[in-house]
Formats: structure tokens, sequence, C-alpha cells
């Protein structure tokens, strides 16, 4: 089976972290193909990071502590909106049913107006299209019923 | 550079005054402010340098430092000492360099544009060393440049990296050895 980690591994990176190679790593080093890689690795990345650490203009903790918290404040008040929003939502249909319904019940001239209609004929020109362009018309409802939940969902994660 | 979403560069601090003034309740994070601050100290600046390797370009390393402190507050897991706590925010980072990688592969296919060089980051001092070193690891993965970063330059241990990059552990030492491989082969000028 081919080696894949050689057990001098940790003290080659601390010799080249450190510049000091006890005389045995350095001869183990030069004949043992994963130490050597490890030298090579370890030792371009040999100041790189202080260096590119070093670099960084980074803003101080204490504003990124009180961003985070206004971040924070934020989304806590989005999050407890939408459940409210949600319920809004189920109650103007509700109320709405509700109103329809009720208007159905009372109203004379709209129970004249269901008599007249040919509701048998009506059906049976709905099943005609259904069965005619059953595709596009569960497209066009999955399209009704899907556009809103994912916009729902792409406002809950921003 | 495309611009991004930063919410936190888009809060300005009149607004944090006014949130202030307004007297409203602080949000629990999972380090208090003093706790949060020795951290960030010890840790930030690492942190970026790290992210910078990941993502090829300082402005993101930037914005995706602030974004990490924040989930990482945000997160509410419990740590059992500061190396954890430590690969939680490593793991947070790699996650989030992830991501917007991938949303840069959707950006350059819907614009046509090229990508940041890796090899721009370096100037000054050694440049010509730096530029191989940023080259090499501009030619390796994502997850190789994170692996080898964290082994090499971060000094983790191999359960730390596993963790931090979403490997099982027993899987890191072939995955390392592969990344070494290429990295020195291609740092002596060959493909091995």
């Amino acid at each position: 089976m081919k080696r894949v980690a050689c057990e001098f591994e940790a003290d080659v990176l601390r010799a080249v972290w450190g510049s000091q190679w006890p005389e045995e790593l350095r001869t183990h080093a030069a004949g043992c193909d994963i130490c050597k890689d490890v030298a090579a690795v370890a030792g371009a990345f040999d100041g790189a990071r202080e260096e590119l650490a070093g670099s960084a203009e980074l803003p101080d903790a204490g504003r990124v502590w009180r961003m985070s918290q206004l971040r924070a404040r934020r989304e806590a008040v989005r999050v407890a909106g939408r459940p409210i929003t949600a319920v809004q939502v189920i109650a103007f249909a509700g109320a709405t049913g509700l109103i329809g319904a009720f208007f159905g019940a009372t109203s004379e001239w709209f129970q004249a107006l269901v008599k007249r209609v040919d509701l048998a004929g009506a059906s049976t020109a709905l099943m005609k299209v259904l069965v005619e362009h059953g595709a596009f018309v569960g497209g066009m409802a999955a399209i009704v019923l899907l556009v809103p939940t994912a916009v729902y969902v792409a406002m809950g994660r921003e | 550079m495309t611009k991004r979403t930063s919410m936190l560069r888009d809060t300005t601090i009149s607004e944090l005054c006014r949130s202030d003034a307004a007297g409203e309740a602080a949000v629990e994070f999972v380090l208090d402010e003093d706790a949060f601050r020795g951290f960030y100290e010890r840790t930030a600046r690492g942190l970026w340098a790290y992210l910078v390797r990941l993502t090829g370009s300082r402005e993101q390393a930037d914005d995706l430092l602030q974004e990490t402190f924040y989930r990482f507050l945000r997160a509410g897991s419990e740590h059992e000492n500061e190396a954890h706590r430590r690969n939680s925010l490593y793991r947070i980072a790699t996650n989030l360099a992830r991501d917007e990688r991938r949303r840069d592969v959707v950006r350059r296919i819907l614009s046509g544009a090229e990508v940041e060089g890796i090899a721009s980051l370096e100037g000054g001092g050694d440049a010509e060393g730096k530029a191989d070193l940023s080259r090499a690891m501009a030619s390796l993965r994502p997850r190789e440049r994170a692996m080898l970063w964290l082994a090499y330059a971060e000094g983790a241990t191999h359960e730390e990296i596993a963790g931090t990059i979403g490997v099982r552990p027993g899987s890191l030492k072939t995955l390392l050895f592969r990344a070494r491989r290429k990295m020195a082969g291609l740092l002596s000028g060959g493909a091995r």
C-alpha cells in the first residue's frame, strides 16, 4: 500500500517554522518524498501568512460587534413579522370567502342569476378545456402556486 | 468587482446610533462583547489571510470576514474551548467562501467576465517568489488550497482540518497527500 503520511511530518514542519534542522531529521527528509513535500510546501508558506495577515485592514472588533447586533435586531424584527404576514393572508382569504358566501346566500339578484346560468353546460365546457389543455392548465396552476412560495422562501433567506 | 450585498457594510454609524438611542434590546450572542473582542483580536487576521487565499480577492475576504463573524455570533453553538471555537469559525468561513465561489461562477457565466486572478494579490518584497506561490495556489482546487493553508500556514491538526472542510478524518491523510504532492510539483516548476 502506498504511503501517504510520515511520522516525521510534524517534526519537519517545526523545523521549517523554526529554521532549525537537526542533522538526523535533515538526513531523513532528504530521502523521504513525503517529508520533502512537506518541507517544500511549508517553506513556501513560511512567512506568507504573517505577511498577508499583517497587510489586512480590518474593522475593529467593537464595530463588527455593533453592526452584528444591529443586523441581528433587524432580522429578529423581520422574522417576527413573517408569521403575522402569513396569518394576515389566511385571514384575508377567509374573510373574502365568508363575504362571498354571505353575499351568495342573501342576494336575490345573485341567486336569480345563478338559476339562469346553465351550470351543467358550463361544467361540461370546463371539463372539455381541462381534458384538451390539461398540461397547460396544470402548468399555470403550478406557477400560480409555486411563484409566491418561491418568493416567500427567497425573501426569508435574505 | 461585482457588488455583493453585505448587510454589515451597508449599515451606517448613524443607524447604529439611532438603534442605540431607541433603546432596542441587545440580541444575545454566543459570546458577550468582551469575549468577542478578545476572540476577534486573536483570530481575525489569520482568518482574513485564509479567506484571501481561498477566494483570491482581498475585497471578498473583507466581506466574508465580517459575514463569518456575524454567522458565528448568531450560530448559538456551545464551544468546549478556544480551539473548538476557532474551528467553528473557520468552518463557517470555508462554507461562505465556497458559496461565494459558486455565485461567482454563475456571475461569470452570465457576464462573460474574467475572474480576478490570485496572482494579482502579490506586490513588493520578494515579488517573484510570492507570485510563484500565488500561481501555484491558483492552480489548486479550492479544497486543496484550504487543506494546505490550514495544515502548513495555520498548523491545524488533521482532525481540525477535516472538521473545517467537511471530510471524514480518515480520508484526510490521502487528500492532503495528493494536494501536497501537487503543490510541491507546482512549486518546483513541473507537474508530478
